[in-house]
């Protein structure tokens, strides 16, 4: 896949978004997601960080503006321009969404059949390349999604949603309900398949150690509208409530220092 | 001291401004109201519908009053003007009237609107869920036509699936009750025709009566409720999940992959299932006439033919493929509006379960009248 390094992962520009009756939740949104860069997206609870996902996913549209996904508007009118863009991205949901009925084995080779002109056979190794990866053992993959753990259940998401090898990673919460030991085998995971597949990433999450251990950039989502988009350090050093709060406080510097010493 | 019991005077002057005046004394508490409860509760109602400004209360020789004593008196007094009564007494009043106002404020008052609200709102709620539909149809029709131009993307598993589960696995409960109904159908179209001798007509009322209209409506009946709810429910349950979310960002149209297998597998399935139905019902009815009318079962079976014109069977099963789509759809339709919520989810079943039975009520009806010249 082309692999431009100029090129944006995601391109949000002046994006008015709004929830039932015109009550606006973002206006004139900016949001970049360079192509080899892990963005993380923070906000106040209610702030409409699930809401901007999902307008980035396609799943909801916009009342105005552009969201563009590797070059590609969800509303192109080439049905293959906008399903390729489609594959070259990953989804991880907050609470997995695996397909109950299916298997963990089907559920990982669901987008690869999905895709088609993949033989069964090679669509074998990829899931039981893919399930290693997230170090699951071949035989977890006759198990359904309803027998298995917390953080199973998030790392057979990873698996599926990594079937591809997609361009572009999302993760909604990828360490919320996990407990902090699991959270950390968690983020080696995302950091080490990142280190071997070098996918852009962009991420939801509340969790300090998450963001400090992954993170190049971070968007502040606040007031409608992104306050802030850089580094760590950058955006830590902005004045407002709610930025001093999340990096400035207790637990903020705590996870911070501890980034630092395992650096 | 001795408890003394509440009393109420009232006294009548004549050509006085403040005609009437009321002198409560004793003890206005809970206990001492007791013993003169109904005649003081009559007294105070008679006082509510004078005037308050023709009304003078004297309160001030009752010994003790307490909230109940209050609250009796403060009903009667509503907007009193003349009122002699201690600073203590005063008190109690104002406390226990601003009380049962509260409770009156919760009453709700009479709407004399909101019928006309209520069927107005009930009139957008049916539109949205009309114009909803009409663009699911449109999806549908549309992805239908993509199919038939691509027919290597047809879900042919999901479609086989849908074929057995609405099909195959409803057949027993579906002839069952098709079984029992010819029987009783039969039993009671006997006992009045046996009246006039009209023996034989029984095979064709039982005959037309279940291939033309009951085999359908009795399959379609079951099937909304047994594949349409299950369909609903399905389709609610990957709502509240995320998995159909998870299927969209995969770039998987979900009418493609889960309406449309749907929709055609009942619409193939409904047929067949009415088919089945109707040699139920109309073995039931062979049975029946067998032992309520004595018509051996050969002579039934050769009169059947000449009761009932082919075109009124072609009738019944073609108005089941076009119940088995609406079925769907409608279930379809309401499993694909749940919200990511247990309430919703419950809420979304029994509708699409009612609306798909109604609908296929309104068809037939439809059907009716406009074949009501064939066969």
């Amino acid at each position: 896949m082309s692999a431009d390094p100029a090129e944006y992962a995601i391109e949000v520009e002046g994006l008015v978004n709004a929830v039932g009756a015109g009550q606006i939740l973002h206006r004139h949104l900016n949001l970049k997601v360079r192509r080899d860069e892990v963005m993380t997206l923070v906000g106040g609870s209610g702030a409409g960080k699930s809401q901007l996902l999902r307008v980035i996913l396609g799943l909801k549209h916009p009342v105005a503006g552009s969201v563009r996904v590797f070059n590609v508007s969800w509303h192109d009118p080439s049905f293959k321009k906008v399903r390729d863009a489609r594959r070259r991205m990953g989804m991880l949901f907050q609470n997995g969404a695996l397909f109950s009925a299916l298997t963990v084995f089907d559920n990982v080779a669901f987008p690869l059949r999905e895709r088609g002109g993949i033989s069964e056979k090679k669509i074998r190794a990829i899931v039981h390349a893919k399930l290693a990866e997230v170090e699951l053992a071949p035989h977890d993959g006759t198990l359904l999604p309803a027998n298995l753990s917390g953080g199973m259940v998030k790392r057979v998401a990873l698996a599926r949603a990594l079937a591809l090898a997609p361009d572009l990673l999302i993760l909604d919460e990828p360490t919320g309900g996990l407990d902090p030991d699991r959270s950390e085998r968690f983020v080696q995971l995302i950091k080490r398949l990142r280190a071997d597949h070098r996918f852009a990433v962009l991420m939801v999450t509340h969790d300090r150690d998450t963001l400090h251990a992954l993170t190049d950039r971070v968007a502040v989502l606040s007031e409608r509208h992104i306050i802030a988009c850089g580094t760590q350090e950058e955006v830590g050093e902005l004045p407002h409530p709610f930025v001093q709060n999340f990096f400035g406080g207790e637990r903020g510097r705590r996870a911070l220092a501890q980034g630092e010493a395992a650096a | 001291m001795v408890a003394r019991d509440a009393e109420l005077a009232v006294e009548t002057v004549e050509n006085d401004p403040v005609p009437t005046r009321v002198r409560a004394s004793g003890e206005w508490t809970f206990a001492g109201l007791k013993t003169r409860r109904t005649e003081i509760l009559r007294t105070l109602d008679d006082l509510r519908r004078i005037a308050p400004s023709r009304v003078a209360w004297d309160l001030t020789p009752i010994a003790d009053l307490d909230d109940t004593g209050a609250l009796w008196l403060a009903r009667a007094m509503r907007g009193v003007d003349h009122l002699q009564a201690s600073v203590q007494q005063r008190e109690i009043l104002d406390r226990v009237a601003q009380g049962s106002r509260v409770r009156i404020a919760m009453e709700h008052p009479i709407d004399p609107y909101a019928p006309v609200v209520a069927i107005g709102e009930a009139a957008l709620h049916f539109g949205a869920h009309l114009r909803d539909a009409t663009a699911l149809l449109g999806r549908v029709v549309l992805e239908a036509g993509a199919l038939a131009r691509r027919p290597r993307d047809t879900p042919l598993r999901e479609l086989s699936a849908s074929v057995y589960r609405a099909g195959v696995a409803a057949l027993p409960v579906t002839m069952l009750v098709g079984f029992l109904v010819g029987i009783v159908l039969t039993y009671l179209s006997a006992l009045q025709l046996k009246r006039y001798g009209a023996d034989l007509l029984v095979i064709n009322i039982v005959g037309v009566g279940v291939v033309r209209e009951l085999g359908p409506m009795l399959a379609s009946i079951i099937a909304a409720g047994r594949s349409g709810s299950a369909m609903t429910a399905q389709l609610g349950v990957m709502r509240v999940t995320e998995e159909i979310e998870a299927l969209q960002v995969m770039g998987v149209s979900i009418i493609t992959r889960l309406v449309l297998p749907k929709v055609i597998a009942l619409a193939i399935a409904l047929p067949l299932v009415t088919f089945c139905t109707d040699l139920a019902a109309l073995a039931g009815a062979l049975l029946a006439s067998r032992f309520t009318l004595g018509i051996a079962p050969l002579a039934f079976l050769e009169a059947l033919p000449r009761a009932v014109e082919p075109v009124n069977f072609w009738i019944g099963i073609g108005k089941s493929g076009a119940f088995g789509f609406v079925v769907a759809f409608v279930a379809c339709h309401y499993g694909l509006k749940v919200l990511p919520n247990t309430d919703s989810l419950a809420a979304g079943v029994t509708r699409s379960v009612v609306a798909s039975i109604t609908c296929v009520i309104i068809l037939d009806a439809i059907f009716a009248i406009l074949l009501r010249n064939v066969g």
